[in-house]
């Protein structure tokens, strides 16, 4: 349809392969996202095969999703030849309010993909509360569990799923970087452990 | 048009925005802001900005009691699912909300205009563009080989008159009244297909919806679903609105065509008879509002067939129906802990996505902050400085210009200063604006066209909006 694009790039002929060094430390220091960081995304578009070649030798993986746009390093529990690495990637703790919200926005996700129409999901604190609010204890002071909740949301912030939006303090993006980290599997996990929880204290 | 389906049409939000008790001020406020000024989406905060000056206005000649409530307020009314008046949605970049009409109220503005007073009513033209379509459908069916030979002939048995009078220097008046005729009737048409445009969005949305909804409902088995979906993947591109759609987009972008409608545009807007009829010159910016109108569309269609493919990817199907349940067992679990819940800190894992990489010895080594003794005592003295720099205080940098211009060619083949302040509201004021047009200036790839002027808006200090009339500035790639 756009035949504009088309006559450029037959003109190009292949161009020098861009650094491979910039991109690995921009994965290194997080998610890359292609629409904040679009030179680096580029860049590793290119460089794809080269990236994984490289961080294979410490036992990482690259992980991208180019309908989402994002990339990131992902360390398996061993590498090819079984061999058991040392961590490199930390394991980050989380509390059970705290992964009960990602639980609740990879919900949105789900809603989102099914109910079409607006390919964003975009959140605002108070919604994410009555969210909330169902699966905690209620308290007679209102604001404090707003307060609480306050600071899971920053925490689910800091770990790179929701994304605050600079004019609005109080209106979030929920990052589609969520789908592939809270998956299946983790939920699985998460399953398993509420039930574990569940029947000790039924036990007490 | 039977009893029963004036009874349903009851319900439908035209018929409920005329019959709102707002009325006057919703429609009157809309054609204002999306028709008068041929606008798509318009950014919330202007939207609220407008609205409040307008029930300013408004109480100020009405009496206070009017209009109790907010702008904010009357807004979310409308684009609430209820009254379904506008759409808010937020775009696919930027993090302001912008607002659309929705068909239904294009419907009744476009309907209550023509109430108005026109200054004649063209006949004749309607009757030439009947037969001509008619003509065009029977060549385009070719019903009869020799009727068409037929027709042919006589063609050019007439054009041959024609050409024999010019040669012998006989030309006919040209008639003030059958080009002021063509002319409303050429700018009439133009005007309802834009905005026809936010029906068309509408009704691809609506077959999305449908494909969806049919994917949804339905218990065939896992191979035949999937026959069934990947069957419906075409059916927004193969329907006829997709279809027709498509021919007009290709036909627009055609360099030839394009070319062909630029002169006519020039030369039918040089004409002296029409001279009166084109306030605001709407017919000569028509090029530019089709081909964006369009873009519109065709980026909406893209968006939709990538969800719909997005979703319809078998595995991301079950994964997402496999999340749901484990998600409503959690739910149902994490209910029963309410009174009790987990204390722990690490109740759960989560892989980081970067290496924690710490070098303590990296670290500088602590520093007491020196204290900062003031001095406070003010003498009296003389001297002279520069007091240009207080009045230099606006810097705008051309670079952060430059990258806005460049991702706003990301997505489209060029764009305008209007939308590029509009994706970007203006922040420095005026000087940023010309800047801009210094930096179209300076690039090959840019063209102002001073014929033509656009209004942007933007904010100054004080948060109030502020139109500036430039010149039509078009970017490139």
């Amino acid at each position: 349809m756009n035949t504009l694009d088309d006559n450029r790039a037959a003109d190009t002929s292949t161009p020098p392969l861009p650094n491979l060094g910039p991109v690995v430390i921009r994965l290194m220091k997080g998610v890359v996202y292609r629409d904040e960081q679009e030179t680096t995304w580029q860049d590793l578009m290119l460089l794809q095969s080269q990236v994984r070649d490289y961080v294979q030798v410490i036992g990482l993986t690259l992980v991208l999703d180019e309908t989402d746009g994002y990339a990131y390093l992902h360390q398996g529990d061993s590498d090819a030849d079984g061999e058991t690495l040392p961590r490199l990637m930390q394991r980050r703790p989380l509390s059970y309010p705290v992964s009960l919200l990602c639980v609740l926005l990879r919900k949105k996700l789900v809603e989102a993909d099914v109910g079409g129409e607006e390919p964003r999901v975009v959140l605002t604190r108070d919604q994410m509360a009555d969210m909330m609010r169902v699966f905690l204890k209620d308290q007679p002071n209102e604001a404090r569990i707003v307060d609480r909740i306050d600071t899971y949301i920053n925490k689910v912030a800091e770990l790179g799923f929701l994304r605050r939006f600079k004019k609005d303090t109080g209106t979030f993006e929920v990052r589609r970087i969520l789908k592939s980290l809270v998956d299946a599997t983790w939920l699985i996990q998460l399953d398993e452990k509420l039930e574990a929880y569940l029947s000790h204290a039924a036990a007490d | 048009m039977e009893y029963e389906y004036i009874v349903g049409l009851k319900k439908h939000p035209a018929w409920r925005l005329l019959n709102a008790d707002s009325a006057p001020l919703i429609i009157s406020f809309f054609h204002r802001v999306f028709t008068r000024e041929n606008r798509r989406t318009v950014p919330s905060e202007e939207m609220t900005a407008r609205l409040e000056d307008t029930l300013f206005h408004l109480r100020r000649v009405l009496g206070e009691s009017a209009y109790p409530r907010s702008a904010k307020a009357y807004l979310d009314e409308w684009s609430s699912g209820e009254a379904g008046y506008l759409r808010k949605f937020y775009p696919a970049r930027g993090e302001e909300e912008v607002y659309d009409l929705t068909p239904a109220s294009e419907k009744v503005i476009a309907w209550l205009s023509t109430f108005a007073p026109t200054q004649f009513v063209g006949t004749e033209s309607r009757l030439l563009t009947i037969f001509r379509l008619l003509r065009e459908m029977v060549k385009e069916a070719m019903v009869d080989p020799e009727a068409e030979i037929r027709r042919l002939e006589a063609e050019k048995s007439r054009i041959e008159t024609e050409l024999a009078d010019l040669k012998a220097g006989h030309f006919a008046p040209s008639d003030r009244t059958r080009i002021r005729e063509r002319f409303l009737e050429a700018r009439e048409t133009a005007h309802r297909l834009l905005f026809d445009f936010r029906q068309i969005e509408e009704n691809f949305r609506h077959l999305d919806r449908q494909t969806r909804e049919k994917i949804a409902v339905s218990d065939a088995s896992k191979g035949q679903l999937l026959d069934d979906i990947f069957g419906e993947q075409d059916a927004i591109n193969g329907s006829d609105q997709g279809k027709s759609f498509r021919a007009f987009w290709q036909y627009i972008m055609s360099p030839v065509s394009q070319e062909e409608l630029e002169t006519l545009l020039t030369q039918v807007l040089a004409l002296p008879e029409i001279e009166d009829l084109d306030e605001g010159d709407r017919l000569g910016r028509i090029r530019f509002q089709l081909i964006d109108a369009g873009e519109r569309v065709n980026q909406t269609c893209a968006q939709l067939v990538e969800q719909l493919r997005k979703y319809l990817d078998d595995q991301a199907w079950l994964e997402n129906r496999r999340i749901m349940e484990i998600i409503r067992k959690i739910e149902k679990k994490a209910v029963q802990v309410r009174e009790t819940v987990p204390p722990e800190s690490d109740f759960a894992h989560l892989t980081h996505v970067k290496p924690d990489i710490g070098l303590p010895m990296a670290r500088g080594l602590f520093q007491p902050s020196a204290r900062i003794t003031v001095d406070d005592r003010v003498e009296m003295g003389s001297g002279h400085m520069e007091t240009d720099i207080l009045y230099r205080q606006q810097v705008v940098d051309e670079k952060i210009l430059r990258q806005r211009i460049r991702s706003m060619l990301k997505g489209h083949s060029q764009t305008t200063l209007a939308r590029i302040c509009e994706q970007y509201p203006v922040e420095k004021g005026m000087s940023e604006i010309l800047a801009y047009l210094h930096l179209a200036c300076k690039d090959d790839n840019a063209m102002v066209n001073s014929d033509v002027s656009v209004p942007i808006f933007y904010r100054d200090q004080n948060g109030r909006t502020l139109k500036a009339i430039m010149p039509e500035v078009i970017f490139v790639r």
